[in-house]
């Protein structure tokens, strides 16, 4: 029972006081008729007296009493048979049977649920009053109403800290996962997620693992908690602990949850044929082109019907969204678990179901899920433990469908084929959803044993050896007509397989041990992992017959068959070991230390150490502190270590050399040599990039971090706040150096940079309410962290661009954007991560004088261009106007959670926002929403530039817009009904839930929740999702 | 306690046994130095591997860009990218940043490591010596190709000799004069002309003993008329001009006249008909196919000289003959020029078969000409009847019998023999003979300009006007400075990332 938390055991409390309304006449008959009047005094361990002691009889609508200030209480009409409850905030609740008693002094103690609550924190566990470094808890019941493929979907506000970010609601979509910011820019930024003790690897997507399945989460933030993970714990740790057993009895529990999405803002579409050719119209002519809608045919061979016949005779207005999109996408999630134990033996059974439908139609993704765990005690002081997980996915990809195709284009052509608009036409919908084939498929399995001995008191060796196994394979087909490749090639049929194994073996042996004042706490273990992942993938063209699609690969053009495979493998072998010591129970300190030695590393470094310590001190134990009343916890903490980030590919510290095909004798022959080609570079990615020098120096990244905490309980711990201050400094970033050219090769990754987050986290739970009746309680959650990129290697080597204006060093990094012909996103140093890089524009040009004053040429010194500033004043605008125009990183991130509970109904509602961040625009023109409000002579607006067709833009501040929001991100009203033990079920929790109920922003797009860059670039609404849950309990 | 402490130990120490593994890593499913070069077929393949980085478009684009596009013969459109404009309009302030300029030089390098690491390895592996001495043999070719092109660009370049395996080696250090550079491409095509054999025909892109006998000859030639001339640093060498001469004339003889594999095509059409890539006149040919994958391994390198026309498939008149061959239409990149043009003899064949002014539909009625419905009468060397697409098998012209043949005739001058090969390409052009008796100056300045006729659009005239320095004679560079014009800078980036350059 100690650790489900409180909210839950009390909810479970106060719904069983109301059980008459239900199961009443049950209950009265089991009651005897003689009634007494029962007094008593109701105190604390220290014989205090306690005030406002709710006191009730248990299963009777009597709403019971509550102490007086002497905690003394009086209860008539109390059956002798009957039992009385006791409960009070931040104690164990209490129930007393009467047995005709007419005097009843109850002593209560301390809740246990939140200062004694064991934390995973690596390689063991630890009191969570013990806890020295920043470690913060989830509590996953409150997650769950809301349906989800993976748990990190749902964390989104849930711990300080902690940022997930969902820009894709696409079925089975992952979620990008951060722990105090983004501190690697070519490794990876995702924490290490642990389940069980098993090291997965990359939080985002723990899609095997069913929500409802979790019965604790801990974030491991600063080093004292995450360097025990060595060369992984960098960007903290996640650790997941799934459901193990029930205490006794066989439980049974179905969770049944239904879900409707709809979309939460409407589709920014051309509804009105008639003002979009209008305007389309307008803009060919404002760029010096003839007006498509003249009633002609297009160069292009599509009649266009002139605006007259639109308005008139023109009847086709395709709606193609409701073609192409559903309506109300539905989502199911069953599981049923049962779990039982006895002195022996516990286990917890768990079967999944779960399905979801993308907005798009045929877009669908499965998952069946089985989920086992077995413990058995062979000895005293001997256990084994077994767990089993099981995963089968399975998704449809019909996601991504030009939904926004023009409306003048009818479905199909007069002899009822698809229409299209020419030869290359690759966007007609109903016809790629029809014909296209592009599945995947997985299977994983997590499988663990457990061998658990208690040497002697005090000390427990646990071997444990985890195996993790994850298969895909995935179908596709692009056919000669309606698709781009399939055109190219004749059909292109493809079938892609993948598969990793994943071998975890640790032992570990832990000491508890009290000597006198002291205590000391160590830990010793060794790790080894083994990685292995092996692909292949075939690739067939030119179909004669293609209705097998992909079925006959051989069907395809010999000539053109390609296949490719691959295969890596990595070795981390480990060492570890942890020191707690207190003193006194006053004074804590650890110290860890890892030693990590990866195959992945370079073979001058094969082997790092990952050192961290920490020490706090428990003052509300002090004499002093506690005379003072006022504080129930009060716990400076204080940290420093170094983790690290392995995320080199495997080889990268080998030499490699490059396989191509040559002409010669008439046939085509395979050629091997020095160099590889290890990306694409220049406009359109057409450039080879050349590597295959080894850097026998390559190692990990090396994150140091400093943090400052403070833990405070009030108010017998009904209000609780958590303080963090930290500093994490990062070093050794990987990245690529360019080489000589004369060399032969352009990059080599090295460990040259760095990169800094600083910030701080601050949380607050409070107790607001909490009587028979009525409970309220609510968790405020406030991070703000600072990213800055401090160092970028060598300018030469790195090739880095100086901004001429202030002499900041930058490269570009992400995509070229065709809208801009440009890059958006900078690593700049001195600047976070990512920021935009561009012009400045001050509105728009209303005559040519002021145009060319502006510095502005030719066209673009037009009345209705864009006003770009010239920054440099040199009279011109040139590439040398460019500045900072804005951070995709919010300053502030912050959610609240309020539960309100009133006897058996509950509602929850959590309110998540981010706040100061830029979001890029790439719609804010050029839409059927904007493109109205263009400048024209008639509406020479200074807001938006008038339409004209070969407009270049250029990446301006102008797109950039405030993308701070506030969403009410779940709304949960749930009723529960209790049943005594002679039904045959115990309890039935029925809710309802929605997500994104509504969103509080300024910015135009539909969801200013984008990727980690800050670029939106549409796609669809926000979904809105009903979902309808019952819980049975068996 | 104690015991079980031992226990305890026992087993965390036997887990430690049990798992304890190698931290090195092996590669797999590519290839690295300890799992290749082991066999003749491995030894082929990198061999190849070194000739097939000139196919990239990186490079193979590049011929015309450097090689025409800054003379004029060609200029670029109007909307063509800034690196490839500055080339053809002598814009030289940021030639150290030019993208094109920086890929012909990273690309040629590309080929001397690959070429290096033939070189270095093959002497270890043990098969066949004939066949060892013939992969050695192209390397050395190679190599010498490739520096031959970049000393010619850029003048003094960064000396790799050896393949580069770790970053030390990776900042060669310039050359100290032209005569070192040379030094080592005369001296490779001389070791590859001894090692090499012949194939016994005419194989597309892979080169013999001709291929080396003849790049010794265009280089000797080179040195001598670049000397002679005072281009700058050539000036300086210490190299003897008339042995220059000489010893162009002799590996050039060697080709022309000692062997008969490769001569004079009689048929200018045949000469650039795509599916005669073994034909007589091709020493050392691009090797490109329509059957490709990627660009590179197919070739579009007809639709950079063929002007757009409404993208349709357009049909060429097959000399004076009734019968036409479709292609598809271009991006008009490489245009030329109204001047070059017009200072073809009227009569000359390579202008009346060769270059179209006039294009025709599938009837073989005029469809478009020049100049009412395009802009520049196009080159037709590089036309593919069986484009796929854009896919071809237009292939660059590297060294062509021709081209040798003229080489001799310069190098020996107005002699009966320099005479017999200038008269047969003229005659072959259908013009007449060169006026007889000419001096040897009169008679090299005839063959100079036979050559701007006969090799025109084939990535080669840029190199004749820099040996004859005069470079400062093209419209576009009139009056820019030796300093100026005479050699590509060598790239920025280079400078900035090859320590010994700094």
């Amino acid at each position: 029972m100690k650790i489900i938390n409180k909210p839950f055991v009390r909810t479970l409390l106060s719904v069983l006081l109301c059980i008459a309304a239900f199961s009443g006449h049950t209950t009265m008959a089991q009651t005897s008729l003689k009634t007494l009047t029962v007094s008593g005094v109701v105190t604390d361990e220290n014989h205090e007296p306690l005030a406002g002691v709710s006191v009730a009889i248990d299963g009777t609508t009597n709403t019971g009493t509550i102490t007086d200030i002497d905690g003394q209480y009086l209860l008539s009409g109390v059956s002798s048979g009957a039992t009385l409850i006791f409960s009070y905030v931040g104690m164990e609740s209490i129930g007393v049977e009467v047995n005709g008693r007419n005097r009843i002094d109850v002593t209560m103690t301390p809740n246990s649920t939140v200062l004694d609550e064991v934390v995973a924190i690596g390689y063991g566990s630890i009191r969570k009053s013990d806890v020295t470094g920043s470690v913060a808890s989830v509590k996953p019941e409150t997650l769950t109403n809301t349906p989800a493929n993976s748990v990190e979907n749902l964390l989104q506000g849930r711990a300080p800290g902690l940022s997930v970010n969902n820009p894709s609601q696409d079925p089975g979509a992952s979620s990008t996962v951060r722990i105090r910011g983004a501190s690697s820019l070519n490794g990876s930024n995702s924490p290490l997620i642990v389940v069980d003790g098993f090291p997965l690897g990359d939080a985002g997507d723990l899609k095997q693992v069913n929500p409802s399945d979790i019965v604790g989460i801990e974030i491991l933030k600063d080093a004292s908690a995450s360097a025990i993970y060595g060369s992984r714990g960098a960007n903290g740790v996640i650790m997941i602990k799934t459901r193990r057993a029930a205490e006794g009895k066989t439980v049974v529990t179905v969770r049944q949850q239904l879900t409707l999405s709809q979309k939460s803002t409407k589709l920014d579409l051309w509804r009105d044929p008639v003002l979009m050719a209008t305007l389309n119209n307008e803009a060919r002519i404002n760029g010096g082109l003839d007006p498509l809608y003249v009633g002609k045919v297009s160069s292009t061979g599509i009649y266009y019907p002139s605006i007259d016949e639109l308005m008139t005779t023109w009847d086709i207005n395709t709606r193609w969204d409701e073609l192409t999109l559903r309506d109300t996408p539905l989502s199911n999630n069953t599981t049923v678990s049962v779990s039982s134990s006895n002195e022996k033996t516990i286990f917890s059974l768990s079967a999944n179901y779960y399905s979801e439908q993308g907005l798009y139609i045929k877009d669908d993704y499965r998952k069946y899920g089985y989920n086992l765990n077995v413990e058995h005690r062979i000895f005293n002081n001997f256990k084994v433990q077994a767990r089993n997980i099981l995963s089968r996915t399975e998704r449809n990809d019909n996601s991504s469908l030009a939904y926004w195709r023009n409306p003048i284009f009818p479905v199909y052509d007069s002899e009822g084929n698809y229409y299209l608009t020419n030869a290359n036409d690759f966007e007609h919908p109903l016809a790629i959803s029809e014909l296209r084939k592009k599945q995947s498929k997985s299977i994983d399995v997590i499988s663990s044993g457990a061998l658990i001995w208690d040497i002697i008191p005090g000390l427990v060796l646990t071997t444990q050896l985890n195996y993790k196994f994850g298969s895909s394979v995935s179908d596709s087909y692009y056919p000669m007509k309606y698709t781009e490749a399939g055109e190219f090639s004749g059909g292109q049929g493809n079938i892609g397989n993948w598969e990793g194994h994943n071998l975890v073996s640790e032992t570990f042996a832990n000491f508890n041990r009290d000597f006198g004042k002291h205590n000391l706490g160590a830990m010793l273990g060794y790790s080894y992992e083994y990685y292995m992942s092996r692909s292949s993938s075939m690739t067939s063209r030119g179909f004669v017959n293609e209705s097998l699609g992909n079925e006959n690969m051989s069907a395809g053009n010999p000539a053109q068959f390609s296949v490719s495979n691959s295969k890596e493998q990595t070795r981390l072998v480990s060492g570890m070991a942890r020191i707690n010591y207190s003193f006194d129970n006053r004074y804590l300190a650890t110290v860890t230390f890892r030693a990590d030695g990866s195959s992945k590393f370079g073979k001058n470094n094969k082997w790092a150490y990952f050192p961290s310590a920490a020490i706090s001190w428990k003052a509300h134990q002090e004499e002093f502190i506690r005379n003072l009343g006022i504080f129930d916890e009060l716990k400076p903490r204080l940290s420093y270590g170094v983790s690290g980030n392995q995320g080199i590919s495997p080889y990268q510290t080998l030499s490699r050399y490059g396989s191509e095909k040559y002409f010669n004798n008439g046939a085509w022959v395979t050629t091997i040599g020095p160099g590889y080609v290890s990306g694409w570079t220049g406009q359109d990615g057409i450039y080879r990039v050349w590597s295959g020098i080894p850097n026998p120096d390559l190692k990990w990244e090396s994150t140091s971090q400093f943090d400052l905490g403070l833990d405070l309980g009030f108010l017998n711990n009904r209000l609780r706040a958590g303080f963090d201050f930290y500093i994490k400094k990062t070093k050794d970033l990987l990245r690529q150096r360019n080489l000589a050219l004369s060399s032969g090769y352009d990059k080599m990754w090295v460990n040259d940079g760095n990169i800094e987050n600083r910030g701080v986290e601050l949380s607050l739970d409070a107790i607001m309410l909490d009587t028979r009746d009525w409970r309220l309680s609510g968790t405020l959650i406030l991070s703000h962290n600072r990213n800055k990129i401090t160092n970028l290697g060598n300018s030469l080597t790195s090739g880095l661009i100086t901004d001429p204006n202030t002499g900041m060093m930058f490269e570009y990094t992400g995509n070229n954007y065709e809208q801009y012909r440009d890059y958006i996103n900078l690593l700049a140093i001195g600047q976070p991560i990512n920021v935009f890089y561009g012009y400045k524009v001050d509105g728009i040009v209303q005559s040519l004088d002021e145009g060319i004053r502006a510095g502005l040429e030719g066209d673009y010194a037009m009345p209705g261009e864009f006003k770009y500033v010239d920054i440099n004043g040199d009279g011109q605008i040139t590439e040398a106007d460019k500045t900072i125009i804005g951070n995709p990183n919010p300053d502030l991130q912050l959610s609240l959670q309020l539960n309100l509970g009133w006897r058996n109904w509950d509602l929850g509602i959590f309110f998540n926002g981010e706040f100061g961040k830029d979001v890029y625009n790439t719609k804010a023109f050029g839409e059927a929403s904007n493109s109205p409000l263009r400048w024209t002579t008639d509406n020479p607006t200074d807001r938006y530039p008038s339409l004209r067709d070969g407009r270049q833009n250029m990446v301006s501040d102008w797109w950039v817009e405030d993308g701070s929001f506030i969403r009410i991100q779940d709304l949960t009203l749930g009723y529960t009904f209790n049943f005594k033990k002679s039904w045959i079920c115990d309890k039935i929790r029925i809710y309802a839930n929605v997500s994104n109920l509504y969103t509080f922003s300024g910015f135009k797009g539909y969801d200013p929740e984008v990727g980690l860059n800050g670029i939106y670039t549409g796609g669809y609404p926000r979904l809105r999702k009903w979902t309808f849950g019952v819980d049975f309990n068996f | 306690m104690k015991i079980k402490i031992n226990i305890l130990a026992i087993a965390l120490g036997a887990s430690a046994v049990l798992s304890s593994c190698n931290l090195n890593e092996t590669p797999y499913g590519f290839y690295a130095e300890d799992n290749f070069y082991k066999t003749a077929a491995d030894a082929e393949a990198a061999v190849n591997y070194a000739y097939g980085c000139m196919t990239f478009l990186e490079y193979s684009r590049s011929v015309f860009f450097l090689g025409d596009m800054p003379s004029d013969a060609l200029t670029a459109k109007s909307d063509a990218s800034k690196d490839n404009q500055d080339l053809d309009k002598w814009k030289i302030a940021d030639f150290s940043q030019n993208g094109t300029l920086e890929n012909f030089f990273k690309y040629s390098y590309i080929g001397i490591n690959r070429s290096n690491a033939v070189i270095k390895k093959i002497p270890e592996c043990s098969f066949d010596q004939e066949l060892k001495d013939q992969y050695l043999g192209e390397a050395y070719f190679l190599r010498a190709y490739n520096y031959f092109n970049l000393v010619r660009n850029f003048g003094l370049v960064p000396m790799q000799y050896s393949v580069v395996e770790t970053l030390d080696q990776t900042s060669a250090p310039l050359a100290d004069n032209l005569d070192r550079v040379y030094d080592l491409i005369l001296g490779d095509c001389r070791r590859a002309a001894d090692l090499m054999g012949s194939y016994g025909a005419p194989r597309m892109g892979r080169a013999d003993r001709v291929a080396a006998q003849a790049l010794a000859a265009k280089a000797y030639l080179y040195v001598a008329s670049a000397k002679e001339h005072g281009v700058k640093l050539y000036r300086d060498m210490t190299r003897d001009t008339e042995q220059m001469y000489d010893s162009a004339a002799y590996f050039a003889d060697r080709v022309v006249n000692g062997q008969n594999v490769y001569h004079f095509d009689s048929s200018l059409l045949d000469i650039y008909d795509v599916e005669k890539p073994d034909g007589p006149e091709h020493i050392f040919l691009m090797a490109m196919d329509r059957s490709g994958t990627s660009e590179g391994e197919y070739s579009k390198i007809s639709k950079m000289f063929i002007p757009y026309i409404d993208g349709a498939t357009i049909y060429l008149r097959q000399g004076d003959s009734e019968s036409f061959i479709p292609s598809h239409d271009g991006w008009g990149e490489y245009q030329t020029t109204a001047v070059f043009y017009n200072s073809f003899d009227e009569n000359d064949l390579r202008k009346k078969h060769l270059i179209c002014d006039k294009v025709y539909n599938a009837s073989g009625e005029v469809m478009a000409k020049y100049p009412d419905n395009f802009q520049y009468p196009f080159s037709r060397k590089y036309i593919d009847p069986q484009f796929s697409g854009d896919k071809t098998s237009t292939r660059p012209f590297l060294i062509r019998f021709s081209d040798v043949a003229l080489i001799l005739a310069e190098a020996v001058g107005p002699t009966a023999e320099g005479y017999r090969l200038v008269n047969y390409i003229r005659n072959r052009a259908g013009l007449p003979d060169l006026t007889p008796g000419l001096d040897v100056n009169d008679f090299r300045e005839a063959v100079y300009r036979e050559r701007s006729f006969e090799l025109s659009f084939e990535g080669d005239r840029m190199y004749d006007i820099r040996r004859f320095n005069r470079v400062s004679e093209i419209e576009a560079a009139k009056g820019m400075s030796e300093n100026d014009v005479t050699f590509y800078p060598i790239p920025q980036a280079e400078i900035n990332l090859n320590g010994s350059l700094r």
